[in-house]
Parts: C-alpha cells; sequence; structure tokens
C-alpha cells in the first residue's frame, strides 16, 4: 500500500508540468521542433495501457507499456498484472486487444506481449539513448490509472539525479535485477507507472520505468528506469522465441523415456486454475531435487530456459526431455533468484 | 553560447523568464557562432550540470555504524547521507536527521574519495543541524554561500546529495518557492528532498550554496518533524549564511539553541492580535531589560510588528544569546529596549494570594472575596471574605481574570500592595505572595447563589449524545437537571478505561454530585473500545468546544480525568491543549512517554491531581512523572485511593471535587 502523499505527489508534479508546459509555449524562441508538446505527441502514439490480473488488496490491475516493434509487440514489466490469460492492452488510438505473453525475462523483470496488428508506431529498442545525470527526461506512464481508452498517457518531466548500479547488498532492495538504473526526481514511483517509457527530451527512449521499489538503506520510495541498453539482449531472445516453452509446438519431438516431476522427486501445488503458477508443495527426501536443495514454496521460473508460466506448462517441458539429460531450473525464493541443474542419478 | 549571459538569465525568476528569453532570442539571433542551433533546454542542462559538478568539491558522503534502528514510528535508513564542507580545516554541516540513531562511529568520504573519520562537534538545535569535524590535514574546498537579499522567489535550484554514488553527486532540481519559512528559519524550494538529499546543498546555478536541506515542519519539533514530507515538492533548506556567523561558536562546541524572551502576549489569535505583553516572567530576559505588562511591541530589529505571527517570525530566527532591538510603545511613548535571549527560561511558578473570588454577577468594578486561605498571604495581611479587591499594585481590576492575571505577573515572596474596599471603607494593605497551593481547603463557602427562577429557554439536560460530524467516536455527556444558565459551571472530560463497557457506571456515580456542585461531566467514547489513541485528543477537543458553545462554563475550572489509559491521554489531552485544560486527574496513569511537555505558564494554567493506587504496576513510573512536573514548578497533588478497582470512594470523589471547586483560586 502507498501512503496518500504518494496521491498528492503525483497531482502536484502533473500541475508542474502542465505549468512548465504552458510557459515553454509561450516562449515562442523555444521553437516547434524541440518544445516538450510536440516530443509528448511524437511518444503517445507509441504508449500501451495493460490491464490484466489483480485489483484486491491494493495490487492494481493495471501497468503501462510501449510498443517495440510493427508488428505489435510490447515492451512491458514482468508482474503479477500479467498472471492471467487476458491480458488487455488498449493502444493510443483506443483500439482494445487481448495480448498474448510472448516470453519474458525474471532476471531483468521484463516482459513481451503481442496484439494482432501491423503498422504501429514503435520505438526501435535498438536506437535508444544513453543518458547521465544531469540530464533532462520525460517519463510517460498511466500512472494510477488516470487515462482510459484513447486518452494519452500522462507524462511527467524531471532530471536524471544518478546513473547507479542498484545495490546488490542483500535485502537493499526487493527486486531480482542488479544492473545499472537512472534514479530520476520525477515521482514515477506509484502504482501503474511501471512499464512506461522515459525519453529524453527530443522523446528518444531512454528506458522503461521500473517497478514500485522502496529504497531499504533510506526507508524512501525510489524513483528509478533501466537503460534499454541494458534489455536488448534479452528482448532479442524473447522476440526470437528462446524462452517460449517448446510444449506449445505440437510437433516438437518427444523422448521415449522423458523427465517427470515425480521421478525428479518434486511435488507442486494442487493444479485448480488456468494457469497455476508452478510453486513447489513438496520435495522428496533423497530425490534428485532434494540434493540440489530444492525447497518448499520455490517458484519454478524457467526449464533449460523456456519459460514456464503454469504447473501445465512445466510437466510438458519436462516431457520433452530425456532423462539421461539434465534439467537446469531458474527458481525464484522469496526476492531471489536461483539456478540449478537437476541430475536423475543424484537421487533415490 | 556565452554561459555567463545564461546563468544570469536562467537565475531570475521564472516570472520574467518569458522576457528573458526574448532577449536571449535577439541575442542569438546576433550570434554566428557554431552552437547558435543548440536550444535553451541543452544550455539549461549544461549549466545545470555544470552547477553540480562545481559544488560537488565541497560535498562528502557520510556513513554512520551502529545506534538505534527505530527512532519512534520512523524506521531509521541506514544508507549514507549527505554533508556540506564548510571550512577548509575539515568542518562539515550535516542535517540531524542523519544522525538520529546516535550513531557509534561516523566515517566521512570526502570529495577525493578517501574516507576520514569524524566526531560531532555541536549541534544547531534551532535549524537541526549537526556540526562535524572530520579527523584529515586535506585542505578542503568550502561552499559558497548565497546572501539573502540575492535570493529569489522563482529562481532555479538543485538539490545535491551523494547518498546513491560516491563518486557523483545526485541532483534535483526545482526552483524557489518561498523564503522565511518556518518562522524565519528556512527557505522553500520544490525540487525533491529526500533522505536521498538531506545534509546536502541546495545550490543556485552557479554552484553556490543557498541552503542546508533538512526536513523541517512548522508545527513540529524534533529530528524527524517534517521527513514525511520527502519528495513532495515541499522542501526545507536552511540558509548557509544565517549559519555562518554562528560557525566559531559552532567550531567551539557550543550548541546554538533558539532564543527566548520570557514573555505572554493579550488574546489568542496570533494572526489577528497586537503584540501586547499580558505577562513578563521574573528574571525573565525581556524582564532584565525593562519590558513591562501593557507594552505593545512595534519593532524588532528593524522589523516591523502589527501583529503577534510577525513577532514569531521575527524572534524564530533568533539563537540564545543574541541581542535583539526591541521597540515598543507604552502607553504613548515610544521605548527602545535591547533584549538578550536566553536557552532556557527558569521554570515559572505561581504565586498565591490566598483567596477564592466570588462568582455571582457584580454590579461593581473589583473582586468580592468568596473564601480566605487560612495561613495564606491575603489572610496574614487581614483580607477576609467579602472584600473586595480593587486593585494590585495600582493597577486597577475589574474582575477576577484581570486579577488572575496581575498576580501572574508578580514572584512568590514578593510584597505587593493591594487595594481593598471593606463596607464603604477603601485601604491599602501590603501583601507578601506565596506559592499556590496543591491540596484543596477542608471547607469552603458557596461560591454562587444560585437563582431560583426557572430560565425560559435552556439546552438539554440530563444525558446528552454530542455528535461531531464525520467522526466515528461518539460521546455522552452529563448536564444536571437543575443547569441554569446564569451558573458558571465546572466542566469534567472523564476519558474511560479501554475495556470498560458503554454503560460507565463512572458516570452513574458523577450524575449526583453534578447536580449539586453544578458540573458537567463529558465522557467522550474511544473508537477502538480496547484501546485510546493519542491522535485522538482532537476529537476530545471537538466535543469540548462543542459543550462550550453550547453551555455556560467556568474556563478556569475545565478538568482532563481519566484511569488508565484513559488518564494517560487525560494528560496528553491537557499537554496538547493548554488553552482550554486546567486541570488533569490521573488515576493510576503516568506521563506518556511521547507527551508534549510544556513549561508552566503564567496565564494557562494548569494543576495536577494525581490518584496513584499504592503497589500499582505503574507506581514507579508515576513517581517520576510527577517528580519531573514538580520539577518544572507544577502544582502537584497527590491524593491516596482507597479503592484501588473500580470506582473511586466517595469521600476520595468528595475530595476531588472540592480541588475542582477551588481552581479558580488566586
Amino acid at each position: 500500500m502507498l501512503p496518500m502523499n504518494h496521491i498528492k505527489r503525483t497531482r502536484t508534479y502533473l500541475c508542474l508540468f502542465a505549468a512548465a508546459c504552458l510557459l515553454l509555449s509561450n516562449a515562442s524562441s523555444y521553437g516547434q521542433k524541440n518544445s516538450f508538446s510536440t516530443v509528448s505527441i511524437g511518444v503517445q502514439s507509441k504508449m500501451v495501457k495493460i490491464y490484466g490480473a489483480g485489483g484486491i488488496k491494493g495490487l492494481e490491475a493495471y501497468q503501462s507499456g510501449f510498443l517495440i516493434s510493427e508488428q505489435g509487440h510490447i515492451l512491458t514489466v514482468w508482474s503479477y498484472v500479467l498472471d492471467t490469460d487476458y491480458i488487455t492492452a488498449v493502444l493510443n488510438d483506443g483500439r482494445k486487444f487481448q495480448a498474448k505473453l510472448v516470453g519474458a525475462d525474471p532476471r531483468l523483470e521484463i516482459a513481451i506481449l503481442k496484439v494482432e496488428t501491423d503498422r504501429v508506431d514503435f520505438f526501435a529498442p535498438k536506437t535508444a539513448v544513453d543518458l547521465e545525470a544531469g540530464d533532462r527526461v520525460l517519463a510517460f506512464s498511466n500512472l494510477y490509472g488516470v487515462a482510459t481508452g484513447d486518452e494519452p498517457a500522462s507524462v511527467l518531466h524531471g532530471i536524471v539525479s544518478a546513473k547507479t548500479p542498484l545495490d546488490a547488498r542483500r535485502g537493499a532492495f526487493k527486486t531480482t535485477y542488479r544492473g545499472p538504473v537512472l534514479i530520476l526526481d520525477a515521482m514515477t514511483n506509484n502504482p501503474g507507472a511501471a512499464g512506461g517509457a522515459l525519453t529524453n527530451r527530443d522523446g528518444k527512449l531512454v528506458g522503461i520505468l521500473g517497478k514500485e521499489l522502496r529504497n531499504a538503506l533510506t526507508n524512501t520510495w525510489l524513483n528509478y528506469a533501466i537503460p534499454m541498453s541494458e534489455l536488448n539482449q534479452a528482448i532479442d531472445d524473447i522476440m526470437a522465441g528462446k524462452t517460449r516453452p517448446r510444449s506449445v509446438d505440437e510437433t516438437a519431438k518427444r523422448p521415449e523415456r522423458p523427465h517427470s516431476l515425480h521421478k525428479l522427486g518434486i511435488l507442486l501445488v494442487p493444479d485448480l486454475l488456468t494457469k497455476t503458477p508452478p510453486f513447489v508443495d513438496r520435495v522428496r527426501s533423497n530425490s534428485a531435487a532434494a540434493k540440489k536443495g530444492l525447497k518448499a514454496d520455490d517458484l519454478i521460473l524457467f526449464v533449460n530456459d523456456r519459460m514456464t508460466d503454469s504447473c501445465k506448462t512445466l510437466k510438458n517441458e519436462l516431457s520433452l526431455i530425456d532423462q539421461i539429460d539434465s534439467v537446469q531450473l531458474i527458481i525464484q525464493r522469496g526476492q531471489e533468484l536461483l539456478e540449478m541443474e537437476l541430475n536423475l542419478t543424484d537421487g533415490t | 553560447m556565452n554561459i555567463s549571459l545564461l546563468k544570469s538569465l536562467l537565475a531570475r525568476p521564472l516570472q520574467s523568464c518569458c522576457l528573458g528569453l526574448a532577449a536571449l532570442m535577439s541575442w542569438t539571433a546576433l550570434a554566428t557562432n557554431a552552437n547558435a542551433q543548440s536550444t535553451i533546454g541543452e544550455q539549461e542542462e549544461l549549466v545545470i550540470k555544470q552547477a553540480v559538478e562545481s559544488i560537488s568539491n565541497s560535498v562528502v558522503r557520510i556513513e554512520t555504524l551502529g545506534g538505534l534502528e527505530k527512532v519512534g514510528q520512523v524506521l531509521v535508513g541506514t544508507g549514507p547521507t549527505t554533508g556540506v564542507i564548510v571550512s577548509s580545516d575539515g568542518y562539515v554541516l550535516s542535517s540531524a536527521f542523519n544522525f538520529i540513531q546516535q550513531p557509534s562511529s561516523i566515517l566521512v568520504t570526502l570529495p577525493n574519495g578517501k574516507r576520514a573519520a569524524a566526531q560531532i562537534v555541536s549541534r544547531d538545535r534551532s535549524r537541526m543541524l549537526v556540526l562535524l569535524k572530520v579527523n584529515t590535514d586535506q585542505v578542503l574546498k568550502p561552499a559558497t554561500p548565497v546572501a539573502r537579499d540575492q535570493m529569489q522567489v522563482g529562481q532555479w535550484t538543485i538539490a545535491i546529495g551523494r547518498t546513491f554514488d560516491p563518486k557523483r553527486c545526485n541532483a534535483s532540481v526545482g526552483i524557489l518557492s518561498a523564503k522565511n519559512r518556518i518562522w524565519g528559519k528556512a527557505i522553500q524550494t520544490d525540487a525533491k528532498i529526500s533522505p536521498t538529499n538531506y545534509g546536502g546543498p541546495l545550490v543556485d546555478l552557479q554552484g553556490r550554496t543557498l541552503g542546508i536541506l533538512v526536513p523541517l515542519s512548522p508545527q513540529q519539533q524534533g529530528e524527524v518533524a517534517g521527513a514525511e514530507w520527502y519528495d513532495s515538492g515541499i522542501g526545507f533548506a536552511v540558509p548557509l549564511t544565517d549559519v555562518l556567523p554562528h560557525l566559531e561558536k559552532l567550531k567551539a562546541g557550543t550548541d546554538l539553541y533558539p532564543g527566548l524572551m520570557g514573555i505572554s502576549l493579550k488574546g489568542k489569535d496570533i494572526y489577528a492580535d497586537p503584540a501586547i505583553v499580558s505577562v513578563c516572567q521574573a528574571k525573565s530576559p525581556a524582564y532584565n531589560a525593562g519590558i513591562k505588562v501593557g507594552d505593545r511591541i512595534i519593532e524588532i530589529n528593524g522589523h516591523p510588528i502589527t501583529r503577534q505571527a510577525q513577532l514569531k517570525h521575527a524572534l524564530g530566527s533568533q539563537y540564545a544569546n543574541q541581542t535583539v532591538k526591541v521597540v515598543l510603545m507604552r502607553g504613548t511613548k515610544r521605548e527602545e529596549v535591547d533584549v538578550t535571549l536566553t536557552d532556557k527560561l527558569e521554570p515559572y511558578q505561581h504565586p498565591f494570594l490566598g483567596l477564592l473570588p466570588s462568582r455571582n454577577p457584580k454590579e461593581q468594578a473589583g473582586v468580592p472575596v468568596r473564601f480566605v486561605y487560612p495561613d495564606s498571604a491575603a489572610s496574614k495581611a487581614g483580607i477576609k471574605a467579602g472584600d473586595i479587591v480593587l486593585s494590585l499594585e495600582k493597577t486597577p481590576v475589574k474582575n477576577a481574570a484581570e486579577l488572575r492575571t496581575a498576580i501572574a505577573n508578580a514572584e512568590v515572596e514578593q510584597a505587593v500592595a493591594i487595594e481593598v474596599k471593606r463596607g464603604e471603607q477603601t485601604q491599602t494593605l501590603t501583601v507578601t505572595l506565596t506559592e499556590l497551593p496543591t491540596a484543596p481547603p477542608t471547607s469552603a463557602p458557596p461560591a454562587q447563589k444560585i437563582p431560583s427562577d426557572v430560565p425560559a429557554e435552556r439546552p438539554a439536560v440530563g444525558m446528552v449524545e454530542i455528535k461531531i460530524p464525520e467522526e466515528k467516536n461518539t460521546c455522552m455527556a452529563y448536564v444536571p437537571e437543575n443547569y441554569h444558565p446564569d451558573v458558571a459551571h465546572g466542566a469534567i472530560l472523564w476519558l474511560h478505561e479501554p475495556g470498560t463497557k458503554k454503560e460507565d457506571p463512572v458516570i452513574e456515580q458523577w450524575k449526583a454530585t453534578c447536580e449539586r456542585e453544578h458540573l458537567i461531566l463529558i465522557a467522550p467514547r474511544s473508537q477502538d473500545p480496547a484501546r485510546w489513541q493519542a491522535t485522538e485528543v482532537a476529537f476530545v477537543r471537538k466535543v469540548l468546544e462543542d459543550v462550550l458553545a453550547n453551555y455556560h462554563v467556568d474556563p478556569t475550572r475545565i478538568v482532563a480525568h481519566g484511569r488508565k489509559a484513559g488518564g494517560a491521554l487525560a494528560y496528553l489531552t491537557a499537554f496538547e491543549h493548554r488553552d482550554l485544560i486546567r486541570a488533569v486527574v490521573p488515576i493510576d496513569a503516568a506521563l506518556p512517554r511521547r507527551s508534549p511537555l510544556k513549561p508552566n505558564d503564567p496565564l494557562e494554567r494548569l494543576a495536577i491531581y494525581s490518584f496513584t493506587p499504592q503497589g500499582s504496576k505503574l507506581s514507579q513510573p508515576i513517581q517520576a512523572s510527577l517528580a519531573q512536573l514538580k520539577k518544572m514548578k507544577y502544582p502537584v497533588f497527590e491524593a491516596k485511593v482507597t479503592n484501588p478497582q473500580g470506582r473511586l470512594a466517595d469521600t476520595d470523589l468528595e475530595q476531588l471535587v472540592r480541588w475542582i471547586d477551588t481552581l479558580d483560586r488566586i
């Protein structure tokens, strides 16, 4: 839950920006080319409002995203909002789509969605620019879900306060991302802003607004964006389908003697939902999984670099791996990401 | 592009920006250099970066080790904080917020990246700053201050910290929102101020320091006050130029305190009433400078004063031991005095004449005497019940309130001249004042003749429900059936013990007493039946104000009374609302740890009547509280409790009621 002053903050900032726009538009010398309003219009056509799971206990069921291909790929943050089969994406022109999850990278906490359309305006991730401390920025997002339908996203302005790695000290930040971030003096740490676009004052893409994060060292909310340069490799991998479960492909070759949860010694939570997240319920003692330290409540995110977003997918993925091969797992334990390699020969 | 021109342009307030831009426009049109293409936005960015670069040699990173994890409700951050170099020999100013955990060790990273140990040398307890001395031989670059008269509301400001990256400063850009905030102690900015830059400098576009960033609150004091406004667009900085004149003192290890004068002013609306002295505390700086009751302060250090708030502003920025020039009007005469402020006033002790005033409606001026305390100053001078007090020290007194104010200006053991009328004879007596008694007298005659007529119109009597819009708490009051608007009633706020059922037997017990003694009992309920919250004192005030608006209540006899946690809340209510509450009667309760203790006040009297059950689990803290209050010269009475549990015994209640009846003593 966020304190009330977050709301106050946002309001202050929007007003401030409106005032700044007015001021600058009055100043004719500023020129049409570089005015914030022209820049803003250029960016808005690439912004996407995303709606999904949530809506309870202060977890908002919306977030932001932006288009990164002409074919309708959308970059956003990986969060609970995407834990549903019914992700809705609303483009800037108000068109509403059911979006498909193409893939995700939990280490960077990003996900890519796709909507069935073409010839949309988009940011090319490769052309993103790097900024340094002191540079002016604009942050586009649907914070607090203020905008709906074809209403443009909210814009905040500020500067890059600092460029710094997220403190890697354990527990300082509740996130798995450990790379460099741009600290902003615009208040982007508000519900719904995550996944928004950070641009420079010319509207060139700089990074993606991060998820809500509290700085445990100062006990304050952190306003930050992850630079695109940190994400491009992962975006390529996801778009190339490298993280897609193989099991969706019905022609995939199945080995005669595949792995199974039972053989590895893993018991998952009861599969009750259409997409039950694959949490470990129990681990059989002396099993291959127990030997490598898998524990109850661990969430299995990847099997051999393929994303396992449900118990069903996990089972199917295992059925595609031969028993003689090892199984690479990426699991989430609390806020930590762990990797482990399971071999059937380890267990009894 | 000529940066200095741009700097001077950007240093202007935003209002004149359009004009400035137009000027720059024409200048740019004439310029033929290669950078003519660059936009204002780019230039502005460049200037900001240069300002950050230029101040960064005077900004240090501070790390602390050890200490507390939590101070009050605030979880203390453990991350690095910021400080500003103020002299080349290793002195650094920072925000007191950064040291609330009372660290066992302080490390400072100098701008060149070298770490050095540092100690706290002294504190500015008015502006919540800390001066550190860093153990280093290096010659450091002190920050350059900006003079007050060069600061302009609307100019660009950059808030600097060194918390994310030891090698580079972090910055947030805004404008100067206001000058003279927090009673003149601070300037305000809309740059984002938070623990990531508390203790760092607020600089202008030339990298010169306007102030040191600190959390501050206009209402509260202490290190964490105002921290809840972090990143909100409301941030404060203490002007460096105000602190530097006191640097030598701070370096010598002397703490700076807010300067106090020792006067009370007449009237309660600080935004409307003129600054007329109603009490000038004995031995206070004002008293020593010859300021007298009735003086109207019209100027402080050249600042004209027409309302009390302006006086508060002019004095708010002053430190103890500073001398201020005070101009005042005494009658029609203009006087000028120099007052040397102090950090601590001697605790005020109420002097006592030894009489109870009559509450009968009066035909003439003066104070009719209802009762004279045996062995009191008044009794020794021969004053008798039925006499009428006409003046004190030649100042005529029209009523009891005026006599009370006049006495408040005298001292214990001071001999004062009092003019008394007995029958047709008037005589002037000399009385030597004593201390205010703590115990009730054994008996006293009725204070007022009760009118026998039944008033034509009167508000609701009996059990009355008091409803306050938009409040979840409920409240019942008992108004005696014999309520008459001509009778001044005492008011008792009863704050129940948590867990008490709604049909509180204590209310039943008071009913007969209320009828007999003309008292109104007000019994607010806690929102959660199981506990009182400190914030509920606001509701308690609202119900009291509601009663005051509808019934005739004697302002000298308003009592906050409660048992256990209710008693603690009674203390809180009394200290929070000193302007209304005149007595606290706690049963088995100590002062809450974080109660806003205020010094004893000449006019806003507060007396304490503590019921201390034998063998109470709280007896130690209760004794400590009472000792503390006595040390502050509050009149404290400790009553024994006959019934340790449940309601008060009848004899205990009777004595309490007699005490409440004498709260208007003079």
